[in-house]
Parts: structure tokens; sequence; C-alpha cells
């Protein structure tokens, strides 16, 4: 396993498992769940998004999580951020904070900008003295100029991206987890966010990236863990890791193309 | 590779939410609200900032509204209906704003965890908040609503007694009992949606089936069964207080409130608020889950 520091451990997931609970957490309505009482369905009612997962960040590490949709990436970085609980195992995190990079939170469109600032920071449990704080630097950084005391639903889409972005990123957390939120906005915008995310990068103790972007993946991180169905299939350098996943993308689609061609040739029954 | 370092201590351990205790649930969904009154403060704020700022006369609806439900009610029972009750305009105004309180809090309270669904798969905070807001934000505009009170009482001036300081002790019964149901549906409707359907048309017959527009010293004199499990329901003494405190007898002349009644029902609440919380405290785990 690459270090690129022996400083210790900044994350141990020790043998985690997710499980979601279909019956309960699939979108039910209570017309789906009689039928299904009365029908006795023989439909799976249990799923492991996740399972016997364990792994080490460490002190330094910027590390990847790649694989395919619904392999479980986002599953595990939710369940690092303490938004999901653990069904088994458990994740220790050696650091004072960790954060869940996500445009959007907490916007409420007939707010300002202003108030929406406020209202995020309290739900991120920022003490009130810090927020105010960093109101002006949030503001600045946003610059969107005269709308931040307008309603957001007056806003652009870029406006929001760029108001959400300066929330987010205006807490320097020890652990950085970031689900695919790379450079947003116009240019010039971008060209900023960057510069700040790699600020963040460079203070945090530790990185972990869930994205699709792999030219990212190979020049940011100097680490690479493959999931799929909830398992790790490859952990190394992310060169050979997104040789692998590129690898397996390749033969499924073969398998696939072959079971089509299959399938297309085959007497109609 | 995964044993605990033994030189480092972690800060923050994630680990399966263990099945605990009621009272271990109770105890800390009570910290849970206690510690994070800023937020609560906040998102009632932001919703009272909401309501009718889209609107040419903004937050006059507030007071306004009630007054218009009151000219219907006042058109259908007193003309179509044909009922004599002295100051009947009074009688069901007396009704009109405490239910509207009631119902606008379980409406929005139903909703709030669905509401904000986004955050909760971003943003890791006691679920618990979003429904006290919700009671919260809704008792403030009873508050305010009180004025359209004041105005009516500008017509009624013969009806004004003093028990009308008792407003707020019954209003205190009111908020428990609506924080009982309110977050007991915020953590029901999570998992099915058909709750904030349903609850409309509920909560409608429920005031119909409460002595709102009627009261129990007029009607059901001659079947005391009917009447006896209509006073089963909570929100029955709290609406026959009010109208004792701000209508009075038919004759004139003002009426403590039902004070059993109500120590009755802020009872069976407690109760009720202590059972919702640990529904929710036990629901909570799968929100992120489910939104």
């Amino acid at each position: 396993m690459p270090r690129s520091s022996d400083a210790g451990p900044a994350i141990e997931v020790h043998d985690l498992g997710i499980r979601y609970n279909l019956r309960l957490t699939r979108r039910t309505t209570l017309k789906q769940s009689l039928v299904g009482m009365l029908r006795h369905e023989g439909v799976e009612t249990e799923f492991w998004a996740v399972r016997n997962l364990s792994f080490n960040v460490m002190h330094g590490d910027n590390l990847a999580l790649i694989g395919p949709n619904g392999a479980g990436k986002t599953t595990i970085l939710l369940a690092l951020a303490g938004i999901l609980s653990p069904t088994e195992g458990e994740v220790r995190l050696y650091g004072k904070s960790s954060t869940l990079l996500t445009i959007g939170a907490g916007f409420d469109g007939d707010l300002t900008g202003r108030d929406n600032i406020t209202l995020a920071g309290a739900f991120l449990g920022i003490p009130h003295q810090v927020m105010a704080e960093l109101m002006p630097s949030i503001v600045e950084f946003a610059d969107i100029g005269p709308f931040i005391d307008a309603p957001l639903r007056t806003y652009s889409t870029g406006m929001r991206a760029r108001l959400g972005f300066s929330i987010a990123t205006s807490i320097t957390p020890d652990i950085l987890l970031l689900d695919e939120v790379l450079g947003t906005g116009d240019q010039s915008f971008k060209a900023k966010s960057q510069a700040r995310i790699r600020e963040l990068v460079s203070t945090a103790k530790a990185v972990i990236v869930v994205t699709h972007d792999l030219g990212y993946v190979t020049e940011n991180c100097n680490r690479a863990i493959l999931v799929e169905k909830g398992t790790i299939i490859h952990d190394g350098e992310p060169s050979a890791t997104v040789e692998i996943y590129r690898e397996r993308v390749k033969e499924r689609k073969l398998t696939l193309e072959s079971e089509a061609h299959r399938f297309a040739t085959a007497p109609a029954k | 590779m995964t044993a605990p370092s033994a030189e480092l201590k972690p800060a923050i351990v994630h680990v399966p939410s263990r099945r605990r205790g009621p009272v271990e649930l109770v105890l800390e969904g009570v910290a849970e609200i206690l510690s994070r009154q800023r937020l609560i403060r906040y998102m009632i704020g932001a919703n009272l900032k909401r309501t009718h700022t889209d609107t040419a006369l903004g937050q006059l609806w507030w007071v306004l509204d009630p007054l218009f439900l009151m000219g219907i009610y006042v058109v259908l029972v007193q003309i179509i209906f044909n009922v004599g009750t002295p100051d009947y305009p009074l009688f069901i105004f007396a009704a009109i704003l405490p239910w509207k309180w009631f119902s606008i809090a379980l409406g929005t309270a139903a909703g709030s965890v669905t509401a904000r669904e986004g955050l909760i798969r971003q943003v890791q905070f006691p679920k618990l908040v979003l429904p006290v807001a919700a009671v919260g934000s809704a008792t403030i505009n009873f508050a305010i609503s009180l004025i359209a009170l004041a105005l009516m009482y500008l017509l009624f001036l013969d009806r004004v007694s003093p028990w009308l300081l008792a407003i707020p002790l019954i209003a205190v019964v009111q908020f428990v009992f609506s924080l009982a149901v309110a977050i007991g549906l915020a953590a029901v409707n999570t998992f099915y949606r058909d709750v904030q359907n349903l609850l409309g048309h509920f909560v409608r017959l429920w005031f119909y089936a409460s002595p709102g527009l009627w009261s129990f010293r007029d009607h059901l004199q001659d079947s005391p069964q009917l009447r006896t499990i209509l006073q089963l329901n909570p929100m029955a003494p709290i609406l026959e207080s009010y109208r004792n405190v701000i209508y009075g007898a038919t004759e004139g002349g003002g009426l403590p409130p039902d004070f059993i009644g109500l120590g009755w029902v802020l009872g069976v609440s407690l109760v009720f608020v202590t059972i919702a919380i640990i529904l929710f405290k036990r629901m909570e785990p799968a929100f992120a889950k489910v939104v």
C-alpha cells in the first residue's frame, strides 16, 4: 500500500457493512407495502451496499474511490461523514472534523444569500461566533455582488453553485470528503475553486474523493481504491487501479455485447 | 492493519447504532433540542420570513386569513343552517385561531423531514430539530394572529373578560400536545409519504368532531355515550377552554378554562411527547437511507 507519510492513520475502516432495508427504505407508499404484505412477495428485502470493507487512510493520503455506478462509493463516503451509521464494523477518524463537501447544503430559496450562509452554518453545527467571523470571506469568495442580499430563488444556477462552494469550503476540515464537486460555474470561478480545493487538500490530513474523472485521479491522487458491488477490488497506485478499472469495464462491455448478440440472433420463442 | 493504533486515539468513532433504551433515547433527544436552540430559532425565523413574502399584503394575511375563514363559517352556520347562537362570530373565532395553529403545525411538521431530504444526505445534524421548528413557527404564527382577536373585540367589547389572561396557559397545553403529534407524524411520514396527503382530510374531520363550531353545552345533551367518546379527544378540553375565556357564557360573562380537562391533556401529552421522541429517535438512523 503506497504511503506518502508514516505519521499514522487518519481513518481506519474496519469490517464496515451498511445494509439497506429495502422494505422500509425504498420510497414506499402505504399501498405498495400493504400489497407486498398481502402477497408475501419473495423479493429481496435487504441489500448490503458495502460489506466486510476494511482499509486505512494514512496521514497525507489523497485517496480516490472509483468504480461503476451503484458500487457503494458514495455510501462509503456517507459512512465516513457519519451521515449513515454502520450496520456492522466501525469507522475511526483521527481528526477533529470531517466534512462532506457537497454543494447546496441548507439552501432555502426564499432566504437571502446571507441568511442562507447563517442557516447552513447552524445546520453544520458551527458556532455562531465562528460563522459571523467567516461571513465576510464567504461573501467575498462567492463574489455575487448585491445578489448576496437577494432571495436565493433569484439566483442563476452558477450563482447558487458559487455560494454553495464558498460555504462548503469556508471551514478547513482535518479530513476532507469530496463527492464529485470539482470545478463549478464559469471559467474564472472554476480556476478560483480549483485553487481553493488544492488549498484545502494541502491543509487537510487526508482527502477522500469519489469521482468518475479518472484523469483527476491519476493526476492528483496518490492512491486509488476500486470498489465494485460494495467490496474492494484493488487498492494501490492510481495509475494501476485506473488501468484495472478500465480493463474490467472493457470486459463487461464485451460480455454484454456478446450477450446482446446471442439474444439478437436467438430464434424467437 | 485495521487494529486500533496504540499511540493515537481516534477523535470520532462511528459504530453501529446500538439498540438503545427508551430513557437514553429521550434524554438524547431532549439534549439535542436544547443544544440546537439557535438552529431552531434560525429555522423559525426563516419560516416566518418565507410565509406570505410573495403576496401583496404580506404578513397582513396572518390576521386576514382567520377573519375570512370566520366569515365563511358565519355565513354557513348562522345563515344557511340558521343556528341562533348570540355573537356567533366570536364564538367560532375562539376555535378558528387555535385550530389553525394546530393544523398548520401538524401539516408543516409532517413534511419537515422529507422537505430537507437533500440536506439530510449532506450534513449530519439532529433531525429532531425539524418538526420542533415547524411547531415553533406555527406557534409564532398563532401569537401574531391574536391581533385579529383584538380586532374582533372592537365589535364585542362587552365580552372582554379577565380570563383572557389564561390564553397562554391553554396555549402551553396545546403546544405540548401538538409537539407530540408533530414529532410522530414527521417520523412516520418519512417512510409512508401518504401520511402527508391523508393528514389534511383527517385534521378537517377532527375539527368537525371537536367542539369548534358547536359546544358540548349546547349539543349532545341527550346522547351521553357519543358525548363521552367525543370528550376523549384531547383537543376538546383545549377548544372548550379557549371558548370559555374568549367567548364566555352564552348570555355573556367570562368563564374560567376547564382546568381539570387541561391538566389531563397536559399529562397525556407529556407521555405522548416521550413516546414520539422514542419513535423518532429509533427511526432517525434510517432517514438518510430513505430520503
